[in-house]
């Protein structure tokens, strides 16, 4: 085929004789995938210095979680899909463990059990498990070469649920929403028989009323806020009016970097992190929100090619997935802060400070790559 | 699975992977062109809805007050002025637990219920985002104390000077300056601009609420920029308020002091006023209060001062209705001139009792047996009832009330105080009017010696005797000379218009009340003294019923007569005119008319 390359693709012969460029961009995978990623995070940082207030240090910690996190994406793409694709499967238990440690054992100083403290690090075992989870699935469905059953769909389905309830118990709404989106996503993506699917969201809209009742009070406020924002401006509805206000006020080219009095203000609350998206809109106004939107959509794209030029089923399955997820965080992150949907807590990709997110959605891309990779070794 | 199989398998799981592809791509298109709508949305079309919203959002305007105008006497002298008290404050926005610190602050300092709802009424009412709440409006020195040690309990609550009035005499001028009190709701709303402070102190009574306009100056604005915690980031501009002017009151401090102290023990109303201009130079009424109380809102004195049965906070001087009783007599005489019904040899018999042809009512005079034949001059002097009840006989109510009505009374003077009363010039409609019965001769008789309907205020009278005194002419009554450099202008209100043989003639009559062996005032004469002119009168608050003695009435304090003088001086220049109106004083010459000597006394030595 004359998409495929010749052998010099292979990192581990011949690397010594091929031109430069060609080795750095053997070792990239993807440049523009590599390059719309780093001007993102770039462009990330300089927002994330503004929202924090001109905080030096929390742009030094970013910033190190954002190289820490390319060295991660760079060398997870040099990996040969065949050696972690089989081992994969078994990343379900490692995620169920997570979860259930974390629910055991949190971190002290937070209100909820989200963090796991190693001591010298503390991180959230939920964001690892949206990925590992559709590691684990595209695994464990791509596995056989004949027609899937539907035990194993069953089984998937258990486990993604399983999953979906440890983190619902944290509580964390937001995340527990992205983990059935992350479990569903490879199943869906690997075939899954519609009608089933179909089955399981009547289920699914038939036990509603149950499902509400098993939410926190505060987290069926959240829902019934998004419906009324202004009923109550200073109390639930307080974070949606004034995040669209920075938008609003944002206008097409904006107040000017460091210069949003919503966001220098402390009007915007949360700014740093799940509300960046508001300072953004706020200084760099619409034209800033569409530079960041075709950014996006350019990594949506390169990403996505990725996947439908994947060789093997299992790197479809995991490259189309991740990419889903990764937009799916987009989408949640934006359309609650422009008010479409409810508070949720969910941190805008790349941008919002926080460095399990970030390392996680970089470690994705290290995945994404190295299907890509793995696509020439195949051949 | 054979090789071909294998591969075609392969090929359907990928045009099965690109459907699902593009079957996902859909609902992420679809929330695509949601959020692009709304940023439109947000951004574009409605972004000077959320411009505003932000620049509110920021942009506070916290008034600045001038601090109000002193009030001053003539020769400079502080009157009222504003002392620093301290304040607690709080500001709600910033406080963590409202009602847990509100409970904790009123335990320690134990703060009065009333207090505290005034509190919650205010939070309601705030005119801008961060403003601060009165707590406690005069904060005791232990009070102070307790709170400083505690204060880092509570960081949104702070003590802050305050502003309170302190009149520097004590209640001499109490019915002048009158007091200040809690601005209330309606104060707010039509202050427009100036916007009240929510725990603003208004003037209540007195010059402190006419001139409010005046003493409270105009507002600044302080436009600063705050983040979302209230917390001033920096100020974007600011106009200061312009400074209230002082004012200076026409007030005499000797005279007054003289004025209210022989009112002491008494009840009633002293005015002395400058007849060339219409300014006050003492103006007492009594029983009174001491301003203080009010401004600085002591709560044990104001309830003594509300439970007072002599009503200390009613200003006799200028809402005391009295029947003017014979100080009327002057000015019915000029009345009876002016329409050729009387001359001044015109004489009547005077036995002591007057008879109405119509319907055979007796009516007497006060003196038993009468006082013979009187002309004018000795039907004042003496203040015969019987010459004057012939002339108002002949006069007719019509004539009496237009006159009346065209020298001051049945109207307000236009004073510079508040609640002035008309007092009442009555006629046949405002009879039927009133009590729907029709008029008789016999009120008209009455309103001779100025009973029955009739009754005026102390100021109406004060500023008809200054008309005596300027043989025509009556000023507007004054109290404030000057309101910052700027002099009040003096204001005629009327003339009365006679002959000048009848204004002489009238003022003979007048001095010799007093100098005459038979005067009325001759008790206060004095061989070598000033010369002044005056008019006793003694007004009756029952009517004597025939079979009843007078006696019998005085044993009730509350039935007495009241003790009425009216006067000026010093003839021929007169520069004071006074009326000094004693309620249940009983007699005008004995108890009303020496007051009036003092305060001529005092001030006619003064100014030499």
């Amino acid at each position: 085929m004359a998409r495929l390359r010749p052998l010099e693709h292979t990192l581990n012969t011949r690397l010594g004789e091929v031109p430069y460029s060609k080795k750095l961009s053997s070792i990239l995978v993807d440049i523009p995938l590599i390059l719309s990623l780093i001007v993102t995070l770039v462009f990330g940082l300089f927002i994330l210095y503004s929202a924090s207030g001109q905080s030096d240090l929390m742009i030094t910690r970013q910033g190190i979680y954002v190289i820490f996190g390319i060295i991660l994406m760079i060398s997870i793409a040099q990996l040969q899909a065949k050696t972690y694709q089989d081992m994969a499967t078994h990343l379900i238990w490692v995620a169920i463990s997570l979860l259930v440690i974390v629910l055991i054992f949190p971190a002290e100083g937070y209100k909820t059990n989200r963090w796991i403290d190693l001591g010298f690090i503390s991180f959230q075992p939920s964001e690892i498990v949206r990925l590992m989870l559709p590691l684990s699935i595209a695994s464990f469905l791509t596995r056989k070469r004949t027609r899937l059953l539907l035990k194993d769909w069953l089984i998937v389905v258990l486990a993604i649920f399983v999953c979906s309830f440890l983190v619902i118990k944290q509580p964390d709404l937001g995340t527990s929403i992205i983990i059935i989106i992350a479990g569903f996503l490879p199943v869906f993506l690997a075939g899954f028989p519609l009608f089933y699917l179909f089955s399981f969201f009547l289920i699914f809209f038939l036990m509603s009323p149950f499902l509400w009742g098993a939410l926190k009070e505060y987290q069926q406020q959240r829902i019934i806020t998004l419906f009324n924002p202004d009923v109550d401006p200073l109390g639930a509805g307080w974070n949606i009016s004034q995040s669209k206000t920075a938008i609003g006020s944002g206008g097409i080219s904006g107040k000017g970097y460091l210069e949003g009095t919503q966001s220098q203000l402390d009007f915007i609350p949360e700014s740093h992190s799940d509300f960046i998206f508001a300072v953004l809109g706020e200084e760099f106004g619409f034209i800033g929100i569409l530079f960041l939107i075709i950014l996006y959509a350019f990594i949506f794209y390169r990403s996505l090619k990725i996947a439908l030029n994947s060789k093997s089923e299992f790197g479809r399955v995991l490259v189309g997935s991740l990419t889903f997820i990764f937009m799916v965080y987009v989408f949640i992150n934006i359309l609650m802060v422009v008010g479409i949907i409810p508070v949720v807590g969910v941190p805008l990709p790349l941008i919002s400070q926080g460095g399990t997110s970030m390392l996680i959605h970089l470690l994705s891309f290290g995945f994404i790559l190295s299907i890509k990779r793995s696509n020439y070794d195949i051949n | 699975m054979d090789e071909i199989s294998n591969f075609d398998q392969k090929k359907k799981n990928f045009s099965l992977y690109k459907r699902r592809v593009i079957l996902l791509s859909i609902p992420f298109l679809v929330m695509f062109l949601v959020f692009f709508l709304q940023i439109l949305n947000l951004s574009v079309f409605n972004n000077s809805i959320y411009a505003t919203a932000s620049e509110n959002n920021r942009i506070i305007n916290i008034p600045i007050y001038s601090t109000r105008g002193l009030i001053r006497d003539e020769n400079e002298n502080l009157i009222v002025e504003n002392i620093v008290h301290q304040k607690l404050i709080i500001v709600p926005e910033k406080t963590i637990d409202l009602a847990t610190s509100l409970l904790e602050l009123q335990d320690l300092l134990s703060i009065s219920d009333g207090d505290i709802l005034f509190f919650k009424r205010s939070l309601s009412k705030r005119t801008y985002k961060y403003e601060p709440i009165t707590l406690v409006r005069n904060l005791s020195p232990e009070q102070v104390a307790k709170y400083s040690i505690n204060k880092e309990r509570w960081p949104s609550v702070r003590i802050e000077a305050n502003l309170v009035r302190q009149a520097l005499d004590g209640p001499l001028y109490s019915h002048i300056i009158g007091y200040m009190g809690q601005v209330d709701t309606d104060n707010i709303s039509e202050s427009g601009d100036f916007k009240y402070k929510l725990d603003a102190l208004i003037g209540k009574a007195g010059i402190e609420k006419f001139y409010e306009n005046i003493l409270r100056g105009s507002v600044g604005y302080k436009t600063v920029e705050a983040d979302v915690h209230g917390a001033l980031v920096r100020q974007l501009s600011k106009v200061d308020p312009l400074k209230a002017p002082d004012l200076f009151l026409s007030i005499d401090k000797d005279l007054q002091s003289i004025a209210r102290e022989s009112m002491i023990g008494k009840s009633g109303a002293v005015i002395a006023m400058d007849p060339k201009s219409g300014f006050i130079k003492a103006l007492v009424s009594f029983p009174d209060y001491d301003p203080v109380t009010f401004n600085q809102g002591q709560q044990e004195s104001l309830k003594a001062i509300m439970q007072n049965k002599n009503s200390p906070l009613f200003n006799r001087a200028v809402s005391g209705k009295y029947p003017p009783a014979s100080t009327i007599k002057p000015f019915l005489g000029l009345l009876g001139l002016n329409k050729s019904l009387i001359d001044w040899g015109t004489s009547v018999e005077d036995n002591g009792v007057f008879q109405v042809k119509e319907d055979g009512r007796v009516f007497k005079g006060w003196k038993e047996g009468g006082h013979g034949e009187v002309n004018l001059t000795k039907a004042i002097t003496e203040s015969s009832d019987v010459y004057f009840y012939n002339l108002a006989l002949k006069l007719k109510i019509n004539e009496i009330s237009d006159f009346l009505k065209s020298i001051g009374f049945n109207s307000i003077t236009g004073i510079d105080l508040d609640n002035e009363q008309t007092g009442t010039v009555p006629d046949q409609n405002w009879k039927l009017g009133q009590t729907g019965s029709s008029w008789y001769v016999g009120d008209t008789v009455n309103i001779g010696i100025g009973q029955g309907y009739l009754t005026a205020t102390p100021i109406q009278l004060v500023v008809a005797a200054s008309a005596l005194a300027n043989k025509g002419k009556a000023y507007k009554p004054k109290l404030v000379k000057r309101i910052g450099s700027n002099q009040v202008k003096k204001e005629l209100l009327y003339t009365i218009e006679t002959s000048k043989e009848n204004w002489t003639k009238m003022e003979d009559a007048l001095i010799s009340v007093i100098s005459s062996w038979n005067g009325t005032a001759h008790n206060i004469y004095e061989l070598d003294g000033n010369r002044i002119a005056g008019k006793t009168g003694t007004a009756q608050t029952s009517s004597l019923q025939e079979e009843e003695e007078y006696s019998v009435i005085r044993a009730e304090s509350s039935r007495r007569d009241h003790a009425l003088f009216i006067g000026y001086g010093p003839i021929p220049d007169p520069s004071l005119a006074i009326v000094v109106i004693v309620e249940y004083g009983e007699s005008g010459s004995a108890v009303a008319a020496p007051i009036a000597k003092k305060l001529f006394d005092s001030y006619f030595t003064k100014k030499l």
